[in-house]
């Protein structure tokens, strides 16, 4: 519980002074309603007293009642903040999360899930907020109410007292229970609910063989074994949790049945009396309520504290360290001395990889997916470091740079196109934010987008959401192409543009394409040998070495080298046909 | 539909299920009982108080008020954990229901209709919304049994013990009511604004992290933050906006439908009225035990409406999911006479006023190979699936061995046709497991026969830890993309299904593997009736038939060599792929002087 504050603090950022003073406000006003219902012994005494102390009673009355006000006024102040500061508490911790995912190295960034990260910032913000702004005031009820009420309780009588702290003392393991049962049952439930939803995908994917074989509709054999093994997590685990719960709160219940019963013993024995005891019933039914609430609550503080520790983790990345002692490059080929690089510090991608490559020269490097071809490439735009050796540009070490100064040197075109929802123009101007109206369009006609633009409804100011998937893929990797051209960066890294194209979309792909690299030192990820055959080198790479490279030339004359290989193979599947019919 | 309030749509997706509709409502019942039994058991307390008051000699009264307390106290609560596990039980009964339901629907619609609605979707709307649902079912609807049922027990029960009081109660019911109205009122605009910035937050956020790649190589941070930034700060305006509104009645809840105001109020009546002797200090005890019991139970009522609220957009889309009408099937289903496929006058859109083809004739007779060509966009994948009766046509028909597909049941089209058209599609389970979704009685030796036949067999034996017993992971994950291509080439192989339709892109997505894919594509496509939407040219120079599809029309058709002979669209896509065979990146390229 501690920790879960620790980590409000934490998330609550800027707003920590205001946060730290709603806290004291909530304290306050609770403090003051525990007085309140407090304040109910004296004045029952008072009632109770025979005949009845009218004076005494109006007093309490009155003390109860400024009580009542006071705590109206605290209240309104602590609540203040769930309505004033709330919203803005969210836009601060989303965008810090915005500014950490900007910065964080890239390596990191990918190591997460884009759903993962998009419910972090959406729905984790959400919840962590929320409990900074009501749980926070819950849990100081929670604590302060049975705590002054006991220790008024205790005042009166010490054995009435015993009872309520014994009561505490048996709760306590039992909250932990709680905590554990709620925790395994969230686990057992997240993962059947995975299940279950990987099994809908699939049903929905797999519809026409399922169809096919009689295993679709409402007896699927594979989606009801799974939704029934999910009913069956969630009814254990819904059980396992009440139980506990159900425990706490019987356990409150019955303290206060021990209460009346020990009350009422006292009283017969006359070391009590009777007002009294009427007295502490009142103020010991508030003293149950904030246990039993509290045992429901448990899960949902274990929710938030979930999604605060997931926000502070992500916080707590730091972006990769600029050493001192680097100067804007000056000129523009691209090294790797000695580059060994491991994800995980294990698995080593990249093995001692040597490479030079020349400024304005064409490297294409080739060989087996998972190879380490794409590491080349993301290493170069500094994803993360190498645990081994030196990339440098232009003979400077890349982690020398800050982020904005190697990005304004590499231009990079991906294979899948991303494009933001906003206007073509927009797009294409991501790649040099200051660039006149001409600029954009002469990029725009180097990387044969103007073709297409013409015909859609609004131009260059036609919203890419708007027209969606009426943007084919050869149209999209030509937006891609244009801002990059734009860009205008000395460095080109290509990761097979033209793999997914239809051929004839691939004509004016490739056109933009010879204009992006006029004058760059260009970088190329290939499959398609036939593609780069005039390479100044070419690259072969093999289970994170360079097992070859040299021009095409002399690399197919090593008859028996893995280029060599590869380029016999490659020519075969070209030749290939699907064969005619047998009745054809 | 959509005008109905959301506990209405909640409510009626119950009573698509009578079953769980009488649980919840037992549920309820046992809710109501346990909120009676509860009250009684506090008004047990007063009067074991008034017992010890009014005559400490005698115990035994004591002890059967307190007996009475305890029974009603614990009582209470065991109905109303009873009442919570009922409600429990039925939703988690309920959701089970629903899904299936919603998994039968889906096997009646148009395949196409699916396809459309995409599996994500789907996912959510089956997995995810259904979920939403349990908040109200199972918590909500309980809730209201007691939330009704507790505090007019405890007036009731104040009215008998002392009318006095309950009038002094009474004057609390205004102010709860006039805060409760205020806070359960739908603040329909504020909430649209609400739900509109939370829903683009939601989408700048997608496009933020998905977009990272490019936003790390080409911005640097002025567009795509700026754009992130400015939707952050709108849901924030929307939630300010929205919390201005509703301040007031949140703080007026916050400090009257409390327990405290109710008891000074009780108090501050009850010393005088204790004073003039019209009421008694038991009756007193028992009205600053219960008084308070009424405002109490209102509260959770109040975040009723949230939790409908939420559920109420899922309730929405499932209704619609579950009314979607399904593909009509024929009342006495006839079975095609051989392996050919025919066009006629086949028109079809997706849109009723927008035809994406017109007018198209087709023959492919039994055992021959036909190749669609043509731009993207121009009509070749809606042909591939009209075959299969992914929608129904327009105008015209598509038959099967001379069958009108529509005449089919529309499983037995499906086994006719093996479609090598999508990704490839794998299921959560072992290598055989995934062959044999074709023909689940198929034995060992056809599934190995399959495989062989496919060029997968090698690296099932050789390269996977437990042969054809291992885990393929969630999607085949532990597949590279060529050998998840080979195992549903593999499936298409023992489903046996005499026409095979297939997309070349995705089937040679794999440059690796290319000629092993080719081989698995040579042996598949041996005897059967072929279609095939092809992209690279060269790929289909030796097919029976190819046809060029271009805007919704068939432009030109033939064999390869009359096709490039006659000099039409054909003979031009040909140059184009030519062209594009030819190129390649070169150094004399980068070196030549920047613009």
């Amino acid at each position: 519980m501690r920790r879960i504050l620790r980590l409000m603090f934490v998330a609550a950022g800027p707003y920590t002074a205001e946060f730290r003073k709603t806290m004291r406000y909530s304290v306050a006003a609770t403090l003051v309603q525990a007085a309140a219902y407090a304040t109910f012994i004296p004045l029952l005494a008072a009632t109770a007293a025979d005949p009845v102390d009218t004076g005494r009673a109006w007093m309490w009355v009155g003390a109860l009642a400024v009580l009542v006000v006071v705590e109206g006024l605290l209240r309104a102040r602590e609540q203040a903040f769930n309505y004033d500061t709330w919203p803005y508490v969210t836009q601060a911790i989303r965008r810090s999360l915005g500014e950490r995912l900007r910065a964080m190295p890239q390596q990191e960034l990918g190591r997460r899930a884009a759903g993962d990260l998009t419910t972090l910032v959406g729905s984790n913000v959400i919840s962590a907020s929320t409990s900074i702004s009501l749980l926070s005031t819950l849990f100081v009820q929670i604590v302060t109410v049975p705590a002054v009420v006991g220790l008024v309780v205790l005042l009166v009588d010490w054995r009435l007292g015993a009872v309520l702290a014994v009561a505490v003392v048996l709760a306590i393991p039992m909250f932990r229970w709680i905590q554990r049962m709620s925790n395994l049952g969230f686990r057992s439930v997240n993962e059947a609910d995975a299940a279950a939803a990987d099994r809908i995908v699939e049903y929905v994917q797999g519809l026409p063989v399922l169809k096919a074989t009689g295993q679709a509709g409402a007896d699927s054999p594979r989606l009801v074994e799974v939704l029934t093994e999910q009913q069956h997590t969630q009814s254990a685990a819904n059980r396992s949790a009440t139980v506990p719960v159900a425990g706490a709160q019987l356990l409150v219940q019955l303290a206060m049945v021990a209460l009346v019963v020990v009350g009422a013993a006292l009283v017969l024995d006359a070391e009590l009396t009777v007002p009294l005891l009427v007295a502490v019933i009142v103020a010991a039914a508030r003293f149950a309520e904030p246990l039993a609430v509290a045992a429901v609550l448990v899960k949902v503080f274990e929710l938030s504290e979930a999604a605060l520790s997931r926000i502070g983790a992500v916080l707590a990345i730091e972006p990769l360290p600029v050493k001192a002692g680097g100067s804007a490059p000056t000129s523009f080929d691209v090294r790797f001395e000695g580059v060994s690089f491991s994800y995980d510090g294990q698995e080593k991608l990249l093995r001692g990889v040597d490479l030079v490559v020349p400024e304005r020269s064409l490297t294409a490097l080739v060989g087996p997916s998972g190879s380490g071809k794409t590491t080349i490439t993301k290493l170069i735009t500094r994803y993360a470091d190498p645990q081994e050796g030196v990339v440098r540009i232009g003979g400077v070490d890349l982690a020398t740079l800050a982020p904005e100064e190697l990005l304004r040197h590499v231009a990079v075109v991906f294979q899948d196109v991303y494009l933001f929802d906003d206007t073509i123009r927009a797009n294409i101007a991501m790649g040099r934010p200051d660039a006149t109206d001409d600029e954009i369009q002469e990029a725009a006609r180097a990387a044969n987008v103007h073709t297409f633009v013409d015909r859609l409804p609004h131009g260059y100011d036609t919203r890419v959401g708007e027209i969606g998937s009426a943007l084919s893929g050869g149209e999209r990797q030509r937006i891609s192409i244009a801002r990059a051209i734009l860009k205008d960066a000395p460095i080109v890294l290509l990761d097979e543009p033209t793999a997914a194209l239809d051929t004839e979309s691939e004509v004016v792909v490739q056109e933009a394409i010879d204009h992006l690299v006029k004058g760059k030192t260009v970088v190329v990820i290939a499959h398609r040998l036939s593609t780069v055959v005039g390479a100044d080198q070419i690259v072969v790479i093999e289970d994170g070495v360079v097992a070859q490279s040299g021009r095409h030339a002399a690399l197919i004359a090593d008859g028996n080298g893995r280029y060599a290989r590869m380029w016999q193979a490659q020519l075969a599947a070209r030749e290939w046909h699907v064969p005619a019919g047998v009745n054809g | 539909m959509s005008e109905q309030s959301g506990l209405g749509q909640v409510l009626g997706l119950v009573r698509r299920a009578p079953a769980i509709k009488r649980r919840l409502g037992r549920a309820v019942w046992v809710a109501v009982l346990g909120s009676a039994s509860a009250v009684a058991g506090f008004v047990c307390v007063g009067f074991a108080v008034g017992a010890i008051v009014g005559g400490a000699d005698e115990l035994t009264p004591v002890l059967w008020w307190s007996g009475g307390a305890l029974l009603g106290l614990v009582g209470g609560f065991l109905l109303r954990l009873l009442a919570e596990h009922l409600a429990h039980e039925a939703s988690f009964e309920f959701e089970v229901i629903l899904r299936r339901m919603l998994a039968d629907g889906l096997a009646r619609m148009p395949l196409g209709e699916v396809q459309r609605l995409g599996s994500g979707r789907i996912k959510k709307i089956v997995h995810d919304d259904v979920k939403a649902l349990h908040n109200v079912v199972a918590d909500a609807l309980p809730f209201v049994g007691s939330g009704i049922a507790q505090p007019i027990a405890a007036m009731l029960a104040l009215g008998i013990v002392s009318w006095k009081l309950l009038l002094v109660v009474l004057l609390m019911v205004p102010i709860a009511a006039f805060a409760m109205s205020l806070m359960t009122k739908d603040y329909a605009e504020q909430r649209n604004r609400y739900n509109q910035a939370s829903e683009d937050v939601n989408a700048a956020l997608v496009e933020f992290v998905q977009g990272m790649p490019v936003v790390r190589t080409f911005d640097d941070g002025s567009t795509s933050f700026r754009r992130f930034g400015d939707r952050v700060d709108a849901f924030t305006e929307a939630v300010a906006a929205w919390s201005a509104t509703s301040r007031s009645a949140g703080l007026l809840t916050r400090l009257f439908v409390v327990p405290l105001p109710t008891l000074l109020l009780v108090a501050a009546a009850g010393v005088p009225m204790l004073a003039a002797g019209w009421i008694s200090v038991p009756e007193l005890t028992i009205a600053l035990l219960i008084g308070a019991m009424p405002i109490e139970a209102v509260a959770p009522l109040m975040h009723l409406t949230n939790y409908i609220n939420d559920a109420k957009a899922g309730a929405v889309r499932l209704t619609e999911l579950l009314e979607m009408p399904g593909l009509p099937e024929p009342v006495a289903p006839k079975l095609p006479a051989d392996a050919s496929i025919r066009l006629d006058g086949v028109s079809f859109g997706y849109d009723a006023d927008r035809l994406v083809l017109r007018d198209v004739d087709l023959e492919i007779p039994a055992g021959t190979v036909c190749a669609l060509v043509g731009p993207s966009g121009g009509g070749k994948s809606t042909i591939a699936r009209l075959i299969p009766r992914f929608y129904d046509v327009t105008a015209g028909a598509v038959r099967i061995g001379g069958v009108d597909v529509r005449e089919m049941e529309s499983a037995e089209v499906l086994r006719q046709v093996a479609l090598v058209f999508q990704d490839p599609f794998l299921v959560q389970g072992t290598i055989a497991e995934n062959i044999r979704l074709a023909k689940p009685d198929a034995t060992d030796d056809e599934v190995r026969a399959a495989a062989e036949a496919a060029a997968a067999h090698e690296f099932i034996v050789g390269e996977l830890p437990d042969g054809y017993d291992t885990q393929v992971g969630e999607r085949g994950g532990r597949l590279s993309g060529g050998q998840r291509q080979r195992i549903t080439i593999a499936r298409a192989m023992l489903s046996g299904a005499p026409i095979v339709v297939l997309d070349e892109a995705t089937a040679f997505a794999d440059p690796e593997n290319e000629a092993l894919i080719q081989n698995a594509v040579a042996r598949l496509t041996r005897g059967r009736t072929v279609l095939i939407i092809a992209h690279r040219l060269s790929t289909i120079v030796d097919v029976d038939q190819i046809v060029v599809v271009d805007n919704g029309l068939i432009a030109e058709r033939g064999r390869h060599a009359d096709l490039v002979g006659a000099g039409g669209r054909y003979a031009s896509l040909w140059a184009r792929h030519e062209q594009a065979s030819r190129w390649g990146l070169s150094a004399t390229q980068v070196q030549e002087a920047t613009r």
